[in-house]
């Protein structure tokens, strides 16, 4: 059970993950799952909800980090439209893997979210848009919603409240792109998957043209915990204006990589000593990436920063999705920057110029580059095609393309110029 | 308003306004390759970046102009240090895949990626990798392809998205594997397909015609009107010295885009159908004996006179000058598809502008082919449907919009009458009904469902009546026409300010040709028949083509051989061969000229393009006639002359003769409030009703001469002709050759068979080899 206390609170979205069984309903609801949802459909309304939430200042745990009871508050009221909540399950950024552990192992978790969010936003129709290649948690997730259905927790008039909830998972085709939210409105629609500039903002003219609200899974997973206990109680976890829990995918070069709940704030070395047993080899990191691959890169100095959103800013990078990834000395990072490349490249929707071209035209410089063909001219071709990406384009795929580059040809110049083609002509 | 700065200038533009936008209408230049105001932002270019500076703080990064609204007090600076570097690097991302082939491409200089790789660039790009491969594709007759230049701005897609309607162009693919595509190989299925070449920023898409002809800058360019429709679009006609290169839209004219008509039938201009001098009985002469022999035809005789709506006011006015001066007791007709001559309660025209009509709370098409017959009018209805308002059709035959139709109603053209009543009765049950109406239902025993869609639009506060040709060609249209207008006037869409009765033309000056020719006009099949009879000596044909065009093919083929034959034109066509003596007169883009198109919108042209041969402006033709005939004294010997003389049959010619109007300027449409003709109630005789199919790429003598719409009219075809399958099975009878027995005699032809043809109709292709079933209106089928 998740205490009262904020000082005691050690999970909100893990509570119960580790409980065999957690997907099934009736286990679920023998630890507590629906049992806060009839005091909020019949105690509480959209705007209190929305307070709530506000208060609680809790931040979309998708990467971007914007207030989520901000953006609720966002939503039109009649509009003679209907209003829609779409789950974010596309869950793609390298080295994020939280919200497959809460889809697979807690499903109810997040229908009890989605319920909630949808009742404040007097919602009646909202999607999961679920990634592509996760098969196996679609599977569990319908298997839950089917149950909560047949238990009357979804579909018409839930607890026989006036609120009614459809409920429906969507699999994607597997493009990295759909989890941006406004792609992913156009690929729900039925189109690729491109983003839409803004404004006008999902909030206004969303999915169909009508408002739209879209959230990550681990944002409407602790929803229910923020009503149940107080916008206020979820406030006091964390640090100022990085308030709550988060979870922290923690890969690379650690001795136990996985996701880790701990509060907002928490120092990155404290995260990786005492939860994730430490590095493999050395004392300090040679690269950080605190926020999942789209994240510049931070280096051993910053080992001891608070993993909260304005500390991160200020030490030049990002919260992001809280994918951490660490990577020890004996990491090339000419290879990882080459490998990254392939992946933006792979995954740029084409529809930006700068995007489009530059994507495939970084990752073939770096293929060169980690092949020793390059000479110091194409290292400012590197720099200036990244740095001209960077926020020029409707979405921030190119960024997130930019960002290795850009940190790499920073923070390692030495280990570059052994690349290139003067340096291998002696050594080899 | 909102009010901004613009590198340190105040502007003021509507809120909501793109800073692009703003910019654009403040003469402030700022690059782009993918916008385009008449098409959706798509904002992918990135080309349009600007710096702006909010509440004193400036953003970071550049924002793309064209899909920023503007702000209150907003600061926007277009030439930068950052952008200066932005735009350098858009164009080296650009230019990566594109081909240094300017020197062979038609769109080098007139090219957008031309001008702004010298403006913005640098010399040479980095890219050393591979390049991207790409394919051409077979888009048909009108559009070529080199896809290595394309740029990926997705105009063309967005263009065959939202105004062609046909989503014929799409986008495939990810990242820089990223290609537009045509879904459809061999043909793109619009009749506006010529505009994606226009539209192209670079040359990926180019005018295949005139593809690899000339170069932008050897190219003069004249300014004129299109007349091949009634819509008359402003055109550009560009021309190497005596040569016809093509034809482009004009960038400052009241439509965004042309239709394939109207751009393609260049070629004619120049084709060997072109009548360039004077000829008897097929040879050259010289004009003073081709004039010789005119007269001697035509003098002291008994003749009938058909000429076509689409020459200039002035050549018009000449015809009547000279049927005034010399052929007073000649039977004078213009109108080859209207059956029914007397008075219609409304005239051709639109009351409406194409504006009005597309912002309409209701638009309702009575009977029409819209898509053929008024591209850009349809193009202007397919956008209305885009933005979520209605469009209601009723005909015989559910003609392709490419657009959703709201309701739709199949009906045979005998139906018209019952579809009025039911929406007279609906109306006069919720006491909306008008006096006339009972006397107009006595006749009127039957009702139609399809009377309550246009009853129910009628009751909106704005409705928009396109009434086409189904109707204007019915036996008994001047009642129809007075029906529809008591149901207009009974629901207030009679009044002028709000009178949206509006009569789709035949060709251009419909209000002209009412004023000038009202009194003395006749039925052209009336004609036609009179000379059959014997009691017409010789015909003359202005332009006209009875063979081809209209609903007399039958009655012109029984005379026309039979009887002397002066033609006046441009174009030779079929009627050459039975022509004694055939004048050449210069072509509408060949002439100084005042047009009126269907709105009553005045269009000039005054740059024209060099005559070729010994034609003369139509007016001077018929003065000389005129004076050979021995007038008295010519009627006129100069423009100035000629347009006095106009004024006199028509006096709000004056201020436009003395360019004394403004934008807004437009003609009334005639309307003849006492023209309450009942209808009668005979039911027809024969079981299937005719409805002759007009394409755009074969009707009117201009675009037969053509040759480039005669190879899109081949792979546009239909079966000759078409009925419904349940029609067929109605009269136990299957595809394939049939006997269709009419008034006139039996004809065997190939049979068709579409569920989007009315029950009940016979649907013929007019210039297949059924076309002359046109003449008829009511048909039998049975077996061989």
């Amino acid at each position: 059970m998740i205490s009262s206390d904020p000082s005691k609170v050690t999970a909100i979205c893990f509570d119960r993950i580790n409980i065999p069984n957690m997907h099934i309903l009736d286990v679920a609801k023998k630890y507590g799952a629906y049992a806060f949802l009839p005091t909020v459909l019949q105690e509480m309304d959209g705007p209190k909800i929305i307070s709530e939430v506000k208060t609680s200042g809790l931040r979309g745990r998708g990467g971007a980090g914007f207030p989520t009871g901000l953006k609720w508050s966002f939503v039109p009221r009649n509009t003679n439209k209907p209003t829609y909540l779409l789950c974010n399950a596309d869950e793609g950024e390298p080295g994020t893997f939280k919200d497959r552990d809460l889809l697979r192992l807690d499903p109810h978790l997040l229908i009890e979210g989605m319920i909630m969010a949808g009742f404040a936003l007097n919602v009646r129709d909202a999607y999961i848009y679920i990634r592509g290649e996760f098969l196996h948690e679609a599977n569990v997730i319908n298997a839950a919603i089917a149950e909560a259905y047949a238990a009357g927790l979804l579909g018409e008039r839930i607890l026989g409240t006036n609120y009614s909830l459809d409920l429906t998972v969507h699999r994607g085709a597997g493009a990295y792109i759909c989890g941006e939210e406004t792609a992913l409105i156009e690929s729900l629609e039925g189109r690729a998957g491109r983003p839409r500039f803004k404004p006008p903002f999902p909030a206004v003219e969303g999915f169909y043209q009508s408002p739209t609200v879209v959230n990550n899974v681990e944002s409407l997973t602790t929803i229910p915990a923020i009503l149940e206990h107080g916008g206020n109680w979820h406030s006091q976890i964390g640090v100022p204006n990085s308030t709550g829990m988060k979870i922290f995918s923690v890969s690379g070069h650690v001795n136990k990589p996985g996701n880790y709940e701990v509060p907002m704030g928490m120092p990155l070395h404290v995260l990786i000593e005492e939860y994730c047993g430490g590095l493999q080899h050395g004392d300090v990191p040679k690269v950080i990436i605190p926020g999942g691959s789209s994240t510049p890169w931070l280096g051993p100095e910053h080992y001891d920063v608070p993993m909260a959103y304005d500390e991160l800013h200020k030490a030049g990078s990002m919260l992001g999705s809280g994918a951490v990834i660490i990577m020890d000395e004996t990491a090339d990072v000419v290879a990882i920057t080459r490998r990254l490349s392939h992946f933006y490249a792979h995954e740029s929707c084409g529809q930006c110029t700068p995007c489009r071209e530059g994507t495939g035209w970084l990752e073939r410089v770096m293929l060169r580059l980690e092949a020793g063909r390059c000479n110091a001219q194409d290292l400012v071709v590197l720099e200036e095609a990244s740095r001209h990406m960077d926020g020029r384009t409707i979405c921030a795929l190119a960024a997130g393309a930019a960002a290795p580059i850009l940190s790499l040809l920073k923070m390692f110049p030495d280990e570059v110029r052994s690349y290139l083609t003067e340096s291998k002509v002696g050594g080899g | 308003m909102t009010t901004l700065f613009i590198n340190d200038q105040e502007v003021s533009v509507p809120a909501n306004t793109s800073i692009l936008e703003a910019c654009r209408q403040h003469d402030v230049d700022v690059p782009y390759f993918c916008y385009h105001p008449e098409l959706k932002v798509a904002a992918n270019c990135r080309m349009c970046l600007v710096e702006i500076e909010m509440n004193g703080k400036r953003l970071p990064n550049p924002v793309a102009s064209c899909c920023t609204p503007v702000n209150e007090g907003m600061k926007v600076r277009t030439q930068t240090d950052m952008l200066k570097k932005d735009r350098k690097m858009i164009m080296e991302y650009l230019l990566i895949h594109h081909p240094l082939d300017c020197p062979v491409c038609d769109q080098g200089g007139d090219c957008k990626l031309q001008d702004y790789t010298m403006e913005h660039s640098t010399s040479h790009g980095r890219y050393l990798e591979p390049k991207r491969r790409t394919e051409d594709k077979n888009l048909g007759p009108f559009v070529s392809t080199c896809m290595t230049r394309c740029i990926h701005c997705t105009r063309c897609v967005r263009f065959a998205e939202e105004v062609s309607g046909t989503g014929d162009m799409g986008v495939l693919n990810r990242g820089d594997h990223m290609r537009i595509d045509s879904i459809v190989e061999g043909c793109l299925s619009s009749e506006l397909s010529g505009n994606l070449a226009e539209l192209c920023p670079v040359g990926a898409l180019l005018d295949k015609p005139s593809n690899n002809q000339s170069r932008p800058w050897e190219l003069t360019r004249h300014h004129s009107t299109c007349t091949q429709c009634p819509q008359g679009c402003d055109i550009i006609i560009e021309s190497r010295d005596d040569e016809v290169i093509r034809i482009k839209h004009d960038p400052n004219g009241a439509e965004a885009w042309i239709c394939d008509r109207g751009r393609f039938v260049y070629d004619a201009f120049r084709s060997n159908d072109r009548l360039l001098s004077p000829r008897i009985a097929g040879n050259d002469t010289d004009w003073a004996t081709a004039i010789k022999k005119s007269v001697g035809i035509l003098k002291g005789k008994r003749v009938g006179i058909i000429f076509s709506p689409f020459w200039s006011v002035e050549g018009l006015t000449a015809i009547r000058l000279m049927h005034d001066a010399v052929m007073h007791d000649a039977q004078v007709a213009f109108d080859l598809h209207r059956r029914d001559i007397r008075a219609f309660a409304f005239e051709e025209g639109m009351a409406m502008s194409s504006a009005a009509i597309e912002a309409a709370d209701e638009v309702v098409i009575l009977g029409s082919d819209l898509r053929q017959r008024l591209p850009m009018l349809m193009q202007r209805l397919r956008r209305r449907v885009n933005k979520g308002q209605t469009l209601t059709r009723i005909g015989a035959m559910n003609y392709r919009t490419n657009t959703k139709l709201n309701k739709d109603a199949l009906i045979r053209p005998r139906d018209w009458p019952a579809v009025i009543a039911s929406a007279m009765q609906q109306l006069m049950g919720i006491n909306k009904g008008a006096t006339g109406m009972e006397a107009w239902l006595k006749n009127i025993t039957d009702r139609h469902e399809a009377g309550k869609l246009l009853a129910d639009a009628l009751l909106a506060d704005s409705c928009a009546l396109l009434v086409g040709e189904e109707i204007r060609a019915h036996d008994d249209a001047a009642a129809l026409i007075h029906g529809i207008d008591l149901l207009m006037r009974a629901t207030g869409h009679g009044e002028a300010g709000s009178d949206g009765r509006n009569l789709i033309p035949e060709g251009m000056n419909a209000s002209v040709l009412s004023a000038v020719f009202g009194d003395v006009r006749v039925s052209a099949g009336d004609l036609l028949q009179a000379a059959e009879r014997g009691e017409l000596d010789a015909l003359m044909l202005i332009g006209s083509d009875p063979l081809g065009d209209g609903l007399f093919p039958m009655e012109a083929r029984r005379v026309l051989g039979k009887i002397p034959l002066v033609q006046v034109g441009a174009i030779a066509g079929e009627i050459a061969k039975f022509a004694d003596v055939q004048l050449p007169a210069a072509s509408y883009a060949e002439v100084d000229g005042t047009f009126i198109n269907m709105e009553g919108v005045v269009r000039m042209a005054d740059k024209p393009l060099r005559s070729l041969g010994e034609e003369r402006p139509l007016w001077k033709v018929m003065m000389r006639l005129t004076d050979a005939m021995g007038a008295s004294k010519t009627p006129v010997v100069s423009l100035p002359e000629l347009r006095t003389e106009a004024t006199r049959f028509l006096p709000s010619l004056a201020d436009v003769f003395a360019g004394k109007i403004d934008a807004n300027w437009r003609m009334p449409v005639a309307r003849n409030k006492h023209a309450t003709v009942l209808p009668v109630n005979v039911r027809p005789v024969m079981a299937l009703d005719i409805v002759s199919r007009f394409s755009l790429y074969r009707e009117g003598a201009w675009a037969r001469a053509s040759a480039l719409l005669c190879e899109a009219g081949k792979l546009f075809c239909m079966a000759d002709v078409l009925v419904h399958p349940q029609t067929l099975k109605d009269l136990g009878l299957d595809e394939g050759a049939c006997v269709i027995r009419t008034a006139s005699g039996e004809y065997t032809h190939h049979i068709g068979v579409r569920d989007d043809v009315a029950q009940g109709v016979l649907f013929i292709a007019k210039r297949g080899a059924a076309g002359d079933l046109s003449s008829e209106s009511v048909a039998n089928m049975r077996r061989v």
